[in-house]
């Protein structure tokens, strides 16, 4: 029991932490002021209830009372929820499921999203402006670079597959493939339909 | 020399007159105020706020509920509480001790709550309340310090609703062995150490320490609490004992 109060805190410090960086953060708490969103991930089974004040969100793990909004969903819709034309997608395909308003999901949905924090003026505040600026820099071209050479490695490991090892076939080879079995389902169906023909005139 | 007995009471190890321990309690706070949230932090390695949130979620509190929270002392659960209660709710943060009270308003208005939260000063044993008032009262860390018990726990009963419930947060006896040694270790050489260090004032900790091992164990509370009318009366061990959480219900 204690270890759920534990885990509560530590999510609850972290998103208040994030929130109190973010100033549009209250205001947009402000809209949802007095609203309780119970949200239970579906791999885990356990609610997790979120009061949501003008001060800041509190997260219980037990709440006797009706909440405003029941939300159920999978560890892989949390991502997706960023996106607010989504949601109905999400909803269709069973992977979210909300008992209540749908208006407070999207609201809240965004208030936990959209975080629109300056790392760099953060930043700059405990190291310097010059340091700061550098050091976001140089990230920023690390995240370029990275995400460069992953789409390189991608490729190259892709080429290694079915031009080296011909373990898999290439897009082409599929496309011939792909070609042959509806030439070869044709024949089939006119084959049976030759057939149907002679069984007729018999 | 049987009345003389009658009317004292223990101040952690000493034995004093019954009238003067409230005063001597009063001291003790007036004198730990100010520092009271940091002390808190550093004695119990932070702890102190798992066993307030586990307190909370026992508690059954839910929008439009009127809550009082006993000894309430600098308001830790009384934020919470009056986050989770809204604009429809209420909650009472009483504590018999002004400067606790001054440094728990002011730490409360500078967090911005301040539509449902009201300050009383009172004694836990004569509660300042009508009949069947709250729907929960808690009372963390604060029935040891009280003078009679039994009186506070009556009083508490009698300003809870049919259904509403009664919280005590308090210092336990340990359940294992070793721990309770290290435990003894801890409170009566470092414990006052850090309190001197911190918050210059050493005798307060002992007291802190004394008060906690005359307090009533954990079945004896809950004797108690069924004594003045509780019903279905539990208690949680928190941390192997060290904090207890008994939970009680009037029906």
């Amino acid at each position: 029991m204690p270890l759920d109060n534990l885990l509560c805190g530590l999510l609850e410090t972290g998103v208040n932490k994030l929130h109190q960086l973010d100033s549009s953060a209250q205001q947009r708490r402000k809209m949802l002021d007095g609203v309780i969103i119970a949200v239970t991930l579906k791999e885990l089974n356990k609610p997790l209830y979120f009061v949501i004040s003008k001060q800041q969100i509190d997260i219980l793990a037990k709440y006797e009372g009706q909440a405003d909004c029941f939300i159920r969903l999978n560890l892989s819709a949390l991502k997706e929820l960023q996106n607010n034309h989504q949601l109905t997608r999400l909803i269709k395909s069973e992977q979210l499921e909300v008992e209540g308003d749908i208006q407070l999901v999207q609201q809240f949905a965004q208030l936990l999203t959209e975080m629109d924090i300056d790392w760099e003026e953060f930043l700059s505040s405990k190291v310097g402006d010059v340091l700061a600026h550098k050091f976001c820099y140089h990230a920023k071209q690390c995240q370029q670079g990275l995400s460069q050479q992953l789409k390189k490695i991608e490729k190259h490991s892709a080429q290694f597959i079915t031009e080296e090892l011909k373990l898999a076939p290439g897009p082409l080879q599929v496309a011939y493939f792909c070609e042959q079995v509806s030439e070869l389902e044709k024949q089939c169906l006119q084959l049976e339909a030759r057939i149907a023909q002679r069984l007729q005139k018999i | 020399m049987s009345n003389t007995q009658e009317n004292t009471t223990h101040f952690g190890f000493k034995t004093v007159e019954e009238d003067r321990k409230a005063d001597l309690v009063a001291e003790v706070f007036h004198s730990v105020a100010t520092k009271y949230d940091v002390m808190n932090d550093v004695l119990s390695m932070g702890i102190h706020r798992v066993w307030k949130r586990f307190t909370i979620d026992c508690s059954g509190i839910r929008k439009g509920q009127k809550a009082l929270d006993l000894a309430g002392g600098t308001g830790d659960l009384t934020a919470k509480f009056s986050r989770i209660v809204g604009k429809t709710g209420h909650v009472v943060l009483a504590d018999i001790n002004d400067s606790m009270l001054k440094v728990g308003r002011s730490k409360l208005r500078d967090m911005g709550i301040v539509d449902n939260v009201d300050y009383i000063q009172a004694n836990a044993e004569e509660l300042p309340f009508p009949d069947n008032h709250f729907d929960l009262v808690t009372i963390a860390f604060g029935l040891r310090n009280v003078t009679d018990k039994d009186k506070a726990l009556a009083s508490i009963y009698r300003v809870l609703k049919p259904g509403g419930r009664l919280l005590v947060l308090e210092f336990s006896k340990p359940l294992y062995r070793p721990l309770s040694k290290f435990y003894d270790f801890y409170s009566f050489n470092i414990l006052p150490k850090l309190g001197k260090l911190i918050a210059n004032d050493s005798e307060s900790y002992r007291y802190l320490a004394e008060s906690i091992r005359m307090h009533p164990n954990q079945d004896t509370l809950k004797e108690m609490m069924n004594n003045v009318g509780f019903e279905d009366s539990e208690y949680f061990n928190l941390t192997a004992g060290i904090v207890a959480l008994h939970r009680g219900y009037k029906y």
